[in-house]
């Protein structure tokens, strides 16, 4: 009793995962769920939403995750639904398949052949020679299907039968398996791999990625080997439009030279199968400025946007960089601050190169020079690891090849069986079926039916 | 003036716009007549539109450029109609029915009209910048716009299933020059599997792209998402025929549905949602 109930939950259960009417139903909650993740604004500050959206649709934003819509509970549930339904649609419908895959057509009865969708049947009254025009038929039908395979059936008449295209019932099979295999490679992919930046100027080298997630906390990659730029260039077309961005790296394994590389934004450089991509760039200025005290005593300081607080010890002083602009009536110019070393008493001012300016602090008055400005260039890449890629592809190629058998190959059969009966009668059968494109393989039946008919005619 | 792409391309509009209204008389007055001369109209504009497209690849290469026809707004909206086109005449010529061309050839023309005379679209050669530097731009472009003209045509056969009603043979003079409902049917089935198939492909060379430029080969990108809601719709319109009472009628709405889900993808996301196929827009 307990027996039955389990079984028939189960059944229950199977019922409902393997059902078509499922697969729709995700199918259709899947595209209207997924719209949500293209209007709104995905992947910002919980800040931001507040703000925008106020307190109530926040609330319904924040509790279905809808700043990062398709890696939402929710939306995975419905993934992990759609796999299951596949899973057991797969496993349910196997059996099925196997059967008609396995049916051969020419165990068919007569009355079986006579009750496929396409059939012609005739009774020819053949006054000589019934051997003749059986054998005519039988050619015509031949040359027709191509090869063909015959039995005698137990009321003595000859059945023969030929198909093509018997594997057509794999091809849905190969694109449900892809989906799973898909899903599969980018899980492990996700796993087992990792997306990060890194961001280099020329001459600079890294063993680390930078990966930032979407509340802002960093995280440090190690490369286990070094990546060193080179060089940077970016070209432009005459309209203004880039042209190219170029990344010479240089991979140094163990403190040796093993790669080196020019990557440009289709073609990036994989070592030991992290792979970096050309992504960004960004110009960073380098300054040279002296600062003269009153008391005579000098001072050297190097700025860059990333290195941009010069100190000098000895008189508490610190400047930093605001902006840089390369061409001001012809020289650099760049706007620094200055104070002194805790921060307070901060000033800011332009210095243009070949013109000195002049700082008062407490005292002590500071003579202040741009003497070198250069700019250079900072590549930004993007780091990937995705040990995944390769299933996804993998059943990509298979889904292709899942969807050309199903587009292109039908299962198409035919019957022909010919008996002579006892009043010398000719009973000709012509029968076939097909599970595809059943418009143009009733016209072909149609074309045989005629030339079977033809024949005889010729007869009569 | 010599005859540069663009006047060849603005020609093929008129010449479509004809084919469509020669096409809507044939469906009036069936006359075998008609019907031909819409189908050597229809036949002309591809060739010229084809001269077109080839003339504007040679022009590129003489501006220094040297891409494909297949890379902006305006490259897109011709090739499509051309695809659209193509997809028709194969499927007239094995069907031998005309009328369908007065639902498909006003795809192609309403394409090449909104290509040619819309402010928003600039018909000037462009060249490449850096992304589109791939040779996964051809098979991607080529891949994608089989499967939207496969479903612009559907879409027509959608429509003429849905005016053709339930009657096998109504007595009405325009109704019965429709193919059956069976045919229909059995046609929609084809090219939505057809369409599908191209879907399918130019969403993974999309992809397969996306990874080689930037290592992501999904990023849920408005673009790939709306492709990825096209695709369900038409997963639906596949399915929904192992479903009892879902055949035909619902097919056909689907298969409107879809290619509004088409059209969205295309445009919609262009110019209504920001993303990475920003370069798509102009």
């Amino acid at each position: 009793m307990k027996q039955t109930a389990n079984n028939s939950l189960l059944n229950v259960v199977v019922r409902f995962f393997s059902s078509v009417k499922l697969a729709i139903f995700l199918f259709i909650i899947l595209a209207i769920t997924s719209i949500i993740g293209t209007v709104l604004p995905q992947g910002e500050s919980l800040q931001f939403y507040l703000e925008n959206f106020g307190p109530f649709w926040f609330k319904i934003i924040r509790t279905l995750h809808l700043y990062d819509t398709y890696h939402a509970w929710w939306y995975l549930t419905l993934l992990g639904l759609f796999s299951i339904n596949l899973i057991v649609c797969t496993i349910k419908r196997l059996p099925y398949t196997l059967r008609i895959f396995k049916k051969d057509g020419l165990e068919l009865s007569p009355d079986e052949i006579l009750r496929r969708p396409f059939k012609s049947h005739w009774l020819v009254d053949v006054k000589n020679n019934p051997d003749e025009i059986k054998e005519e038929i039988k050619r015509v039908f031949t040359q027709f299907v191509g090869k063909v395979r015959h039995r005698r059936d137990s009321e003595g008449g000859e059945i023969y039968f030929a198909e093509k295209g018997k594997w057509n019932y794999w091809g849905v099979y190969l694109i449900h398996i892809s989906i799973l295999i898909i899903f599969a490679g980018a899980l492990y992919g996700s796993f087992t791999g990792f997306k990060g930046r890194v961001m280099l100027l020329e001459g600079e080298s890294t063993d680390h990625a930078i990966n930032m997630d979407s509340h802002g906390n960093v995280k440090k990659i190690p490369l286990g080997f070094k990546v060193r730029c080179d060089k940077f260039v970016v070209d432009f077309y005459p309209n203004g439009a880039p042209k190219l961005f170029k990344s010479d790296l240089t991979i140094i394994d163990s403190g040796k030279e093993v790669l080196k590389k020019s990557i440009l934004v289709n073609d990036p450089l994989t070592y030991k199968g992290i792979t970096f991509y050309q992504s960004s760039y960004q110009s960073v200025p380098d300054l040279k400025i002296k600062i003269v005290s009153s008391d005579g005593q000098q001072k050297l300081l190097n700025l860059s946007a990333f290195n941009d607080r010069g100190v000098w010890k000895e008189k508490k002083l610190l400047i930093g960089m605001i902006k840089y602009l390369p061409n001001v009536h012809g020289a650099p110019a760049a706007r620094i601050f200055i104070g002194d070393i805790s921060g307070n008493n901060g000033h800011a001012l332009w210095l243009l190169m070949g013109h000195e300016r002049e700082y008062t602090m407490g005292d002590t008055t500071y003579r202040l020079s741009l003497l070198d400005a250069k700019e250079r260039f900072m590549t930004g890449l993007q780091v990937k690891k995705d040990p995944g890629v390769l299933i996804v592809w993998l059943g990509c190629t298979i889904m292709v090849i899942g969807f050309a058998i199903v587009f292109w190959v039908g299962h198409n059969r035919f019957w022909l069986r010919i008996l002579t009966r006892k009043d010398n009668k000719i009973d000709i059968i012509l029968a076939g079926q097909t599970n595809k494109n059943k418009a143009s393989f009733e016209k072909e039946f149609e074309k045989l039916k005629s030339e079977i008919e033809k024949r005889i005619g010729e007869v009569k | 003036m010599s005859i540069n792409s663009s006047y060849l391309l603005s020609l093929t509009t008129f010449i479509y716009l004809g084919a469509a209204a020669v096409y809507l008389l044939y469906w009036i007055f069936r006359l075998d007549r008609i019907g031909v001369l819409g189908t050597v109209i229809t036949a002309v504009g591809f060739v010229m539109q084809t001269i077109g497209i080839g003339l504007r690849w040679i022009e590129s290469y003489k501006l220094g450029y040297g891409h494909a026809p297949l890379s902006n707004l305006y490259e897109s909206l011709v090739f499509f109609s051309w695809v659209t086109i193509l997809v028709y005449l194969v499927i007239e010529f094995k069907i031998k029915n005309r009328v369908i061309g007065a639902f498909a050839t006003p795809f192609a023309c309403l394409a090449m009209a909104y290509a040619s005379f819309s402010p928003n679209v600039q018909d000037s050669i462009q060249p490449l910048i850096p992304a589109l530097q791939s040779n996964w731009l051809i098979a991607h472009v080529i891949t994608c716009f089989l499967g939207y003209a496969s479903f612009a045509v559907a879409c027509g056969l959608g429509i003429m299933y849905l005016i053709r009603g339930d009657k096998v043979s109504g007595g009405n003079y325009l109704l019965d020059a429709l193919p059956s409902r069976k045919v229909l049917d059995e046609l929609m089935h084809q090219t939505i599997i057809f369409g599908f198939l191209w879907l399918t492909v130019g969403i993974i060379t999309g992809a397969v792209w996306a990874n080689q430029a930037w290592g992501t080969y999904w990023s849920w990108d408005p673009k790939e998402t709306w492709s990825l809601i096209t695709w369900f719709v038409y997963a639906t319109a596949l399915h929904a025929r192992f479903v009892r009472g879902w055949a035909g009628k619902k097919i056909a709405y689907l298969s409107i549905i879809g290619f509004i889900s088409v059209i969205f993808t295309y445009f919609g996301v262009n110019f209504l949602l920001s993303g990475l196929h920003s370069y798509g827009s102009s």
